[in-house]
């Protein structure tokens, strides 16, 4: 994540790129050229045909690997605290994570088995992707957040931020569609009902101005005109022309669904206003009609009818022209989702690394917003996407695989480098062994089967490493994709159906979700080691004290009250909050009554009390793990955990005032203690130096 | 399109009132240092500095903007909120003098980017970015590449110490006259004293005599016993210090050998000193060497860390007046990123600012004075607007920069606004020209001008709170507060003159004249013109024996609350999508004990508050 290069070299690095990018910024190219691995990239103006091809490729595929590109991955530093989250609260804390950031590069990479070739064919793509709106959304999904270190991340990599904002494909999510949708009807019903409004506000407005007057007359008199006119010339051949130039600029005689008309412009809307009262008082054979061509400006027509029926059936030409206007629209502005759709649809297995946050944002982005727990998302998710798989569980749950990643890092790299040497590099590609499984990717119509490894981290090439691992993995565990009805039917396998919707909840704690039930289960321990088991219910929270006390501090304080044995660990949050671990769960109310005790009582005792000096700031908290639950499930995220509690609203509901007198008790007592425990206190701090303190000490005597 | 329009405009016309072609000086990370130099010249040159930022986002939802019905308080919450949450992508900077109506200006656009520099998780952890202003920055042809690789980056005068403490930074003693033992010396004291002075005395023997001596085995022996280093090429002993105390103590005593020792602070992580390192010189030319290297050492160390701070220092220390459009709005920002986090009140934050900013001449102020011009309006449009209705020549003159600048339309904002000044100055019959001559008068005859505008940041000339707002944009119309009620939870697609309708007769407050106007879709204000009505309404309202229509459409759902519950929402930072939802909230969260707290300061809107 952090970027290693020299300053230097960052410089040089970006001196390169502006200069790349200066002129490069109105349009992207549609396939890399810079990057040797062939990609399809897809913006917004290469979108309809790739999605038309990608449509058969789908349909062909045995599974669909994906990769997500985001703005960032935790909104505030205390939301990463993998060891201390809880199965619900780690949800929250990812469902956090999918609601605030903006997903920019999107990979979708079909796998197909070509049984004569004997070997896969891929087509990666890289999607732009960016949340523009083409239709009006309201809503919090009009702003996204940024994690400045991602964007450096992503900058490292090459993204191509330009492409991103200005050549992304937009897209709607289910939920907005429906929203957008209710709208448009709404605001055409609206309208109509604006346009009568409006009519019985100018009549009902008590003095008219005399300008109004006189304009209403004025255009009853052209519009007169005009319809006789037009009813006497009606048995010669009718000719539209206009008596005088100078309203003709304004009055334009046309044709609107075979009846004659006459196109209103450069009036304002009040006058268009004015014209609508006048013909709904004085014309039944006239009709007022809007228009929206589908760009910003709305066009206003008055049009000759020659009956009432006449009326109505143009009023109900004008509504189905609307209503397909807004359909095409809608369908456009759903852009990217029609790749989802068509996942959705087809019913493929889908295969990410690690991708519960991924599937997350597939959720919130494109189906609608995410619920409140993870049960029911997973519920929600499935009905779209029954048969997910994550190649990360797959490595550490099968055993065969797990032997031969031979411990090595399960992350995507180097799992692609462990698992398939074959495809990562070339120059190995000769001496293929024979349980590998071979690779040809296709871009276009152009096949290939040599090229040189890809960007990392760019979404397109992401999903094409987790297809290839996926492939081998299943070649490992003796899926013979060679008998073609195995790789028809992946999803029913049985060597796959232990792993299939086995997602990773939370890596560092091994809790493992499963999509199809909902089940949450802890990875077996037998896997991994230095694991601590935490019992949530035994754990107090603590925030707000002041900020020379470090855990050790605390832990000491404690230790002096509930005894050394029972305070098992005292771990930071961040620098403003710790969580305290119990041995037992009674404990943490007799702490939190304990705390309560101390700040009502004001007499010399409690003031000697050990844990004075950690309540002793005003704004030491102390709370039971659902409060922790209650912070985290807030939309909010404060930088400190001690700001955020407050936001939340914790603090306030169990601040407690304490009197000025009490103040100066206390500081008053505390004075006397400083007398008497000096000595101790100054031995106590040289005990206390942190580690780098003493380092230096070292170093500096050496 | 209103505004491109414009801009087109005024292109032309500077492009024909000017031989010169004009451009703006983009600056990014690369040319950077390179342009510090010609920039300080030119603002030094200048009698004035406008300034305008183009930020990642503005607030999306209509009532977190600011509202005509806003107090300062409130208003100053908005912009905070804003400031916290969205960041600076474009500063446009331009030094600029007024002479024989002619305006000399030297326009820059830095580009920002606040990167992680130093690997500290600073200036800023995330930043929010509003996808309609990246379309139309977009529009504009913005290079965000460039921006992400090649932005300028940041720290705070705030982050600025934080990043050095967590690093170890060593900084020269500022001034040890100013360290003086406050209080009688304990025996830690003078132990300490003791101990560390015989320590150095030993360290300044073993060093003459080796020197003397000069054999390498007997040197390196030394330096293990005694604990010598070399700082360069000179000998340093470094100096173990706990406290703030014992760092007093040491720099007091060192000044004994202050003919050939120089000390220099070593900051701990967490903040405070955690050693003293004393250098020893050869003689006194050597001693003044050193403080200059190790000067030179703490500025190039300092360019690193401000980044573009550096300009911000700049812009302070010239104390030329800044010509800003919008001043709360711009400076929320400019504090919040460039000194430090934005205090709570903006009493607080005003003399905060002033003590960085002393003068600051707001245009959006100015343009109030010249009649049809109350309403909100950007400043191409304001621009615009003035060209049409008014005379007013000004000539821009603007140098040529070097060639090799893109002449992409970006960072035009600040010539806009110098542009825009001048007009306005020059309608409004305030001489510029003269500010060279006559400094002081001239602009305090100006200042006073604008006086509302200091007064509403300065916490020196404080009128008594008023309290009274707005009501609607266009309108000049106020009305207090105190007559203001927060209405919501009426059924959808309501409107104000369908609300007004169902309110009227429903109860006895609504026989006087009373208007409603709608914040968002879900909730409305009505404006009593008398005054008592809203607490007899929210009296009415919150009380179990409301009857007849106004009982109906509490239970369908009505509610209402006073302006204070806004003000604490404000305060709080409930930003909710909809003020209803904030509201709501604001009332829930508002339970006896915080009700308490409230009372000290407001007495009118609590009581009913405890009713609900």
């Amino acid at each position: 994540m952090h970027p290693s290069h020299p300053l230097w070299a960052r410089r040089l690095f970006c001196f390169i790129r502006t200069t790349n990018y200066s002129s490069a910024a109105v349009t992207a190219p549609a396939t890399a050229s810079n990057s040797s691995f062939p990609l399809k990239n897809v913006t917004k103006s290469n979108f309809e045909a790739a999605l038309s091809e990608l449509r058969s490729h789908v349909r062909a595929a045995d599974f669909v690997a994906v990769d997500l590109e985001m703005t960032g991955i935790t909104s505030a530093p205390w939301r990463d605290l993998l060891e201390f989250d809880r199965f619900d609260v780690r949800y929250l804390n990812v469902k956090d994570s999918a609601e605030k950031f903006a997903v920019v590069q999107f990979g979708v990479c079909p796998f197909r088995w070509d049984s004569a070739k004997k070997s896969f064919v891929a087509h990666p793509h890289n999607f732009f992707i960016f949340p523009r709106h083409e239709i009006e959304v309201d809503g919090p999904s009009s702003e996204f957040l940024c994690r400045t270190t991602s964007l450096e991340f992503l900058a490292k990599y090459q993204f191509d931020f330009n492409a991103c904002i200005y050549e992304g494909i937009s897209y709607l999510s289910r939920a907005h569609e429906d929203a957008a949708r209710k709208r448009l009807n709404f605001a055409y019903g609206d309208e109509m009902l604006d346009a009568s409004s409006n009519v019985t506000n100018v009549r009902d407005k008590k003095r008219v101005g005399i300008a109004d007057v006189l304009f209403r007359e004025r255009m009853k008199n052209r519009l007169h005109e005009w319809r006789d006119r037009l009813l006497s010339e009606r048995n010669m051949e009718f000719q539209g022309q206009e008596g005088s130039n100078d309203h003709k600029r304004q009055f334009q005689t046309i044709f609107f669904k075979t009846r004659p008309a006459l196109t209103l412009s450069d009036f304002t809307s009040h006058q268009i206003k004015l014209i609508q009262l006048v013909i709904k008082k004085h014309f039944e054979d006239l009709c007022f009609v809007v228009v929206n061509d589908g760009n910003a400006d709305l066009q206003q027509f008055v049009v000759y009818v020659d009956s009432r029926d006449d009326k109505e059936l143009l009023m109900q030409e004008v509504n189905r022209d609307q209503n397909k206007a807004a359909e095409t629209k809608i369908q456009s502005a759903i852009g990217f989702r029609h790749v989802i759709d068509l996942l959705s649809s087809e019913k493929k297995l889908i295969v990410g690394h690690n991708c519960f946050l991924d599937m997350l944002h597939i959720h919130r982005k494109f189906i609608g917003s995410l619920p409140s727990t993870a049960e029911e998302f997973v519920s929600s998710f499935g009905k779209h996407f029954p048969y997910v798989m994550d190649t990360k569980i797959l490595l550490n749950d099968n055993y065969i695989l797990r032997r031969r990643m031979n411990k090595s890092n399960t992350s995507l790299s180097s799992a692609f480098g462990s698992l398939c040497p074959h495809i990562a590099f070339s120059s190995l590609r000769v001496n293929a062994l024979n349980d590998c499984v071979q690779v040809e990717v296709q871009v276009d119509d152009l096949r290939s089967s040599k090229w040189n490894s890809g960007d990392k981290h760019e979404a397109g090439y992401d999903a094409f490493m987790t297809g290839c691992v996926f492939a081998q993995a299943c070649n490992l565990m003796g899926i013979d994709f060679i008998d073609c009805s195995t790789s028809k039917n992946l999803v029913d396998n049985e060597i796959l159906q232990k792993h299939i919707n086995r997602l990773y909840l939370n890596w560092a704690s091994g809790d493992i979700i499963d999509l199809s039930t909902g089940n949450q289960v802890t990875e077996s321990f037998k896997t991994r080691k230095h694991r601590v088991r935490v019992s949530f219910e035994n754990i107090v929270l603590i925030w707000g004290f002041s900020t020379n006390l470090t855990a050790r501090k605390i832990k000491a304080c404690i230790s002096k009250v509930f005894g050394q044995a029972n305070v098992s660990s005292v771990n930071h949050l961040d620098e403003s909050a710790v969580f305290v671990q119990f041995t037992k769960p009674e404990m943490v109310s007799e702490f939190l009554n304990l705390k309560e005790k101390l700040e009502k009582r004001d007499d010399p005792i409690s003031v000697l009390h050990p844990l004075t000096e950690l309540f002793d700031a005003r704004a030491t908290h102390a709370a039971g793990y659902e409060a922790y639950k209650k912070i985290c499930s807030s939309p909010m995220s404060k930088l400190l955990f001690s700001d955020q509690a407050e936001a939340v609203g914790i603090n306030r509901k169990t601040m407690l005032i304490k009197s000025e007198a009490k103040r100066s008790k206390i500081d008053q007592a505390v004075d006397m203690l400083d007398e008497t425990t000096e000595i101790q206190g100054t031995e106590g701090e040289a005990n206390d130096l942190s580690s780098t303190n003493y380092q230096s000490l070292r170093s500096s005597s050496m | 399109m209103a505004s491109r329009f414009s801009y087109f405009q005024l292109h032309r016309r500077l492009y024909t009132t000017t031989t010169d072609q004009w451009s703006i000086k983009q600056v990014r990370n690369s040319n950077f240092h390179s342009c510090l130099g010609d920039l300080k010249n030119h603002i030094s040159d200048s009698d004035f500095i406008a300034l305008s930022l183009q930020r990642t986002g503005s607030s999306s939802f209509p009532w977190h903007r600011p509202q005509p019905f806003d107090t300062l308080d409130t208003a100053y919450c908005k912009a905070k909120y804003a400031a916290e949450k969205f960041q600076i992508l474009q500063f446009s900077l331009c030094p600029f003098s007024v002479r024989d109506s002619k305006l000399i200006a030297h326009p820059y656009n830095f580009h920002l980017f606040p990167r992680d520099e130093l690997n500290i998780g600073m200036p800023s952890y995330s930043f929010s970015c509003q996808v309609s202003h990246l379309t139309s920055i977009a529009r504009e042809g913005f290079d965000f590449g460039a921006w992400v690789y090649d932005g300028i980056s940041y720290l705070s005068r705030a982050q600025e110490s934080i990043a050095k403490a967590q690093m170890g930074c060593q900084t020269l003693t500022p001034n040890t006259d100013a360290v003086k033992s406050s209080s009688e010396p304990s025996v830690f004291d003078t132990i300490f004293v003791q101990r560390v002075k015989s320590r150095v005395k030993n360290w300044k023997d073993a060093y003459d005599s080796s020197s003397k001596t000069n054999d390498a085995l007997l040197s390196t022996l030394k330096k293990l016993i005694v604990g010598i280093e070399q700082y360069g090429s000179r000998p340093s002993i470094v100096i173990d210090v706990y406290s703030e105390r014992q760092t007093l103590l040491a720099l007091e005593l060192l000044k004994e050998f202050s003919d050939d020792v120089v000390p220099v602070v070593i900051s701990a992580k967490s903040g405070g000193t955690q050693a003293i390192r004393a250098i020893l010189t050869s003689s006194k030319e050597d001693k003044i060497l050193l403080e200059k290297e190790l000067q030179n050492l703490e500025d190039e160390e300092n360019k690193k860390f401000r980044g573009f701070r550096e300009v911000i220092e700049m812009i302070s220390a010239s104390q030329k007046p800044i010509v800003s459009y919008s001043s709360l709005h711009d400076f929320t920002f400019i504090h919040s990123k460039f000194l430090a986090p934005l205090p709570t009140s903006i009493d607080e934050f005003a003399s905060s600012l002033h003590l960085v900013f002393p003068r600051v001449l707001e245009v959006k102020h100015l343009m109030s004075k010249i009649g049809g011009l109350s309403k909100p309006m950007s400043i191409a449009a304001a621009l615009s607007y003035l060209k049409k209705h008014y005379y007013a020549p000004t000539y821009l003159d603007i140098p040529i920069e070097a060639p090799g600048n893109d002449h992409k339309p970006q960072g035009h904002n600040a010539i806009r606004l110098c542009h825009l000044f001048a007009k306005v100055c020059s309608l409004l019959k305030i001489d510029l020209s003269g500010v060279q001559s006559n400094n002081n008068e001239c602009l305090a005859s100006m200042l006073e001008k604008c006086s509302n505008v200091s007064s509403s940041f300065s916490p020196y000339h404080h009128e008594p709170k008023d309290e009274d707002v707005k009501i609607w944009a266009r309108d000049v119309r106020k009305a207090s507060c105190r007559h203001l009620v927060f209405l919501w939870g009426f059924r959808e697609g309501m409107t104000a003159p369908l609300l007004k309708a169902s309110l009227e007769g429903s109860h006895e407050v609504f026989c006087e004249e009373f208007y409603v106007r709608f914040v968002d879709k879900k909730c409305a204000i009505i404006v009593f013109s008398q005054p008592g009505l809203s607490e007899t309404f929210l009296d009415a309202i919150n009380s179990d024996c409301i009857v007849g229509s106004l009982r109906e459409m509490v239970s369908e759902g009505l509610r209402a609350t006073g302006y204070e519950t806004y003000k604490r929402m404000c305060r709080f930072d409930l930003w909710e999508a909809d003020l209803a939802e904030s509201l709501e909230r604001a009332i829930f969260e508002a339970d006896p004990e915080t009700a308490q707290l409230d009372i000290n300061y407001s007495n009118d809107t609590v009581i009913s508050l405890d009713d609900l």
